[in-house]
């Protein structure tokens, strides 16, 4: 159990320095999915602490994990999808007005303009 | 469907009426799609403040009206609570949602997903002023996060998509952290309501119990971040000030102070966040002193509006967070947490007016620069305007933040501050006031005539002035004034709601005393005072310092992790 909670801090921490060190913006919108990923995958171990079956309500099916968690992150997943989506539109939207995906360089750009 | 459960209808009718639109849109031809918008607004913003104003007297013969989605049990199920606090957020949010779309028909983005976007945005705002379940707040706001940063990048313009792209980068990866508490409650405490993770709280151990808390921080730091409070707030002023004015008008006015007020139900869960209160109010009184320094030394117009949206939510977190210091149930802190809701309340009214206003002379003038634009009025008159409306609800909305009577902004802010007298943040808020009333006086020059002026206008201008941006800014003028006069009427309204006893405690003398009377008129001339300093050589020196003060991407994380550090310190120290 230690292991698998440092290998998701490990993940955690990367998606974090990804998010704010690296200056490419696609980079920095993968750093944000795997901070995401590290919380949900973080929710489903924690969910596996009572059982380890899938949680089907039957009544041959026993030692079942916790189903709570796993419908929570089941919208979390969610939701990052539509985050991930939209700031890939962005990406792409500044990449066509701009000509470059390294976010000084868009700023110094867009400053240029105004 | 029982009556009571009649309150649900503010999440549900908006998400209906933004689905008949985008169906619509789809399938139908134009003039049946326009038809469709008008009925979505009807079906979507109208209907459900009728239908909660119907509600009222139940909520205040019951205290608050409770279902569980689905029937479920209560451990797993979620729970809505419609009480007094969701009431007034729910009216005061459809009802200011209506003047922006109004605004949006002819000036801002107007084709059918921008409608449907709005009604989205109403939908999740009813949603998290009811819900108490913590993971359904982080779902709902992330939807609002969603929707703001969509309607922040609709404007066709680069800049706009990059600041809705910061936005966007900061408050993600901080609800992260949102969710990180959330688990972290979940598995102290193994449930997601805030009664039962109350309940359970207290039978923990105290090393427990101060993880708990942890945990309750981290949830409360992103919200604190969508509320824009000064550490945390480097992603709004580009956001705001980059959005079509509609949108800035709407995030401005409702988007920054719904989370706050939610806060008070996440500080309710356990008493030890009690020690939090004090220092945030000394926060919230430093962001008004900062934010109005930073406004006044701004060039561009929605720039300096920006920032001062971000005193005026200082102004509100001071009150808000003395409210609950006191105790929300004690008189006292009842009647601070009723200040906070009318200051919010008129804040919204004058801050969307003045987005507006400023937003129509800016593009008339093709420019934002404040020291560059002047006499805008020839230039509206240019564009067709017969009647110089803009200017005049301008002012409406400008006396209005100055706190000057008979406008809504002095009752608020007179409120406001009497109320927190003994105390520094009095002082405090009183000097951001004197830095709100030159900071306008420099915002009012643009309607300054200028030489092009005096020249007669050659040929009448066969263009017809929108009429749906003057209608907006009627409804939002008349409101900003009618607040004003019926202050007294509003406040005993909220008295009702929320002070259950009889006791009746707000005095209605302090509006027109001697003393307030004379504090106003000082104040304004200290702030002509100020005006005049900030124009001088010296005075421009330092502004231009300030102005050129510039945040980046990673000093906003930088900013979140001081915040989590102190709050944590004075919150287990």
């Amino acid at each position: 159990m230690i292991i698998e909670r440092i290998l998701i801090f490990l993940i955690f921490i990367t998606g974090f320095i990804g998010l704010i060190s690296m200056k490419n913006i696609i980079k920095k919108i993968i750093g944000l999915n795997l901070l995401s990923s590290s919380i949900v995958l973080l929710f489903i171990l924690e969910a596996s602490r009572i059982g380890d079956e899938a949680p089907f309500l039957d009544d041959k099916v026993q030692n079942i994990v916790d189903p709570i968690p796993q419908a929570l992150m089941l919208t979390a997943i969610v939701i990052g999808v539509c985050v991930t989506a939209l700031s890939l539109a962005m990406a792409v939207r500044l990449y066509k007005t701009t000509g470059s995906l390294d976010i000084t360089i868009i700023k110094e750009r867009l400053e240029n303009d105004c | 469907m029982i009556v009571n459960n009649l309150f649900l209808t503010p999440v549900f009718l908006p998400i209906l009426a933004a689905s008949i639109i985008l169906i619509a849109k789809s399938f139908l031809p134009v003039k049946a799609r326009r038809f469709c918008e008008y009925l979505g607004i009807i079906i979507g913003l109208l209907l459900p403040i009728v239908i909660v104003l119907l509600l009222y007297p139940e909520v205040i013969n019951n205290g608050s009206l409770s279902i569980i989605i689905g029937s479920y049990t209560p451990k797993i199920g979620i729970l809505y609570n419609f009480d007094s606090l969701s009431l007034v957020m729910i009216v005061l949010t459809n009802l200011l949602t209506l003047p922006a779309w109004i605004y949006s028909r002819s000036a801002g983005p107007s084709h059918s997903y921008f409608t449907a976007l709005l009604l989205l945005q109403s939908a999740t705002i009813a949603g998290i002023s009811m819900t108490c379940d913590i993971f359904n707040l982080f779902v709902c706001l992330e939807v609002m996060g969603l929707v703001a940063y969509v309607l922040i990048a609709s404007k066709q313009e680069k800049s706009a998509v990059f600041a809705a792209f910061n936005y966007m980068m900061y408050s993600s990866s901080s609800m992260v952290f949102f969710l990180l508490g959330s688990f972290g409650l979940y598995r102290l405490t193994g449930s997601l309501t805030y009664q039962e993770i109350t309940k359970t709280l207290v039978t923990l151990s105290a090393k427990e119990q101060n993880l708990a808390l942890i945990c309750l921080l981290l949830m409360i730091v992103p919200i604190l971040l969508r509320v824009a409070i000064m550490p945390l707030s480097g992603w709004l002023i580009n956001a705001h000030s980059k959005a079509p004015h509609a949108v800035s008008a709407l995030l401005s006015g409702i988007l920054i102070k719904i989370p706050l007020f939610i806060l008070i139900r996440v500080f309710s869960i356990s008493p030890m966040m009690q020690n939090l209160t004090l220092v945030l109010s000394y926060i919230g009184s430093a962001t008004a002193l900062i934010g109005v320094l930073l406004a006044l030394s701004q060039s561009d117009a929605k720039k300096l509006l920006a920032y001062h949206s971000i005193s005026q939510i200082g102004y509100i977190v001071t009150a808000w967070s003395l409210a609950l210091h006191y105790g929300i149930d004690t008189t006292l802190g009842a009647v601070l947490l009723i200040a906070a809701l009318f200051h919010a309340f008129s804040h919204a009214i004058f801050k969307g007016l003045l987005f507006l206003s400023i937003g129509t002379a800016t593009d008339a003038a093709g420019n934002r620069d404040v020291y560059k634009i002047r006499g805008v009025n020839y230039m509206l008159r240019q564009k067709g305007e017969k009647f110089p409306l803009t200017m005049i609800c301008f002012f409406f909305g400008a006396l209005s933040i100055m706190a000057i009577p008979p406008f809504n902004g002095f009752f608020s802010k007179t409120l406001l501050t009497y109320y927190i007298k003994p105390s520094i943040n009095y002082t405090i808020l009183n000097i951001a006031s004197i830095g709100t009333i030159a900071s306008f006086i420099k915002l009012s020059r643009i309607f300054l005539p200028s030489k092009e002026m005096k020249k007669p206008i050659k040929e009448l201008p066969t263009a017809k002035f929108p009429i749906s941006i003057h209608l907006s800014l009627i409804i939002l003028a008349s409101l900003a004034l009618l607040t004003g006069i019926f202050a007294k009427e509003i406040l005993k309204l909220l008295e009702n709601i929320f002070i259950s006893t009889n006791l009746k405690s707000i005095k209605y003398s302090i509006f027109f005393s001697k003393s307030n009377i004379l504090k106003t008129l000082y104040t304004g001339l200290v702030g002509i005072f100020l005006f005049i300093i900030a124009t001088s050589k010296y005075g421009s020196k330092i502004l231009h310092k300030l102005r050129s003060l510039k945040a980046d991407f990673t000093d906003q994380y930088v900013a979140f992790a001081i915040t989590i550090a102190l709050l944590s310190w004075f919150l287990l120290v």
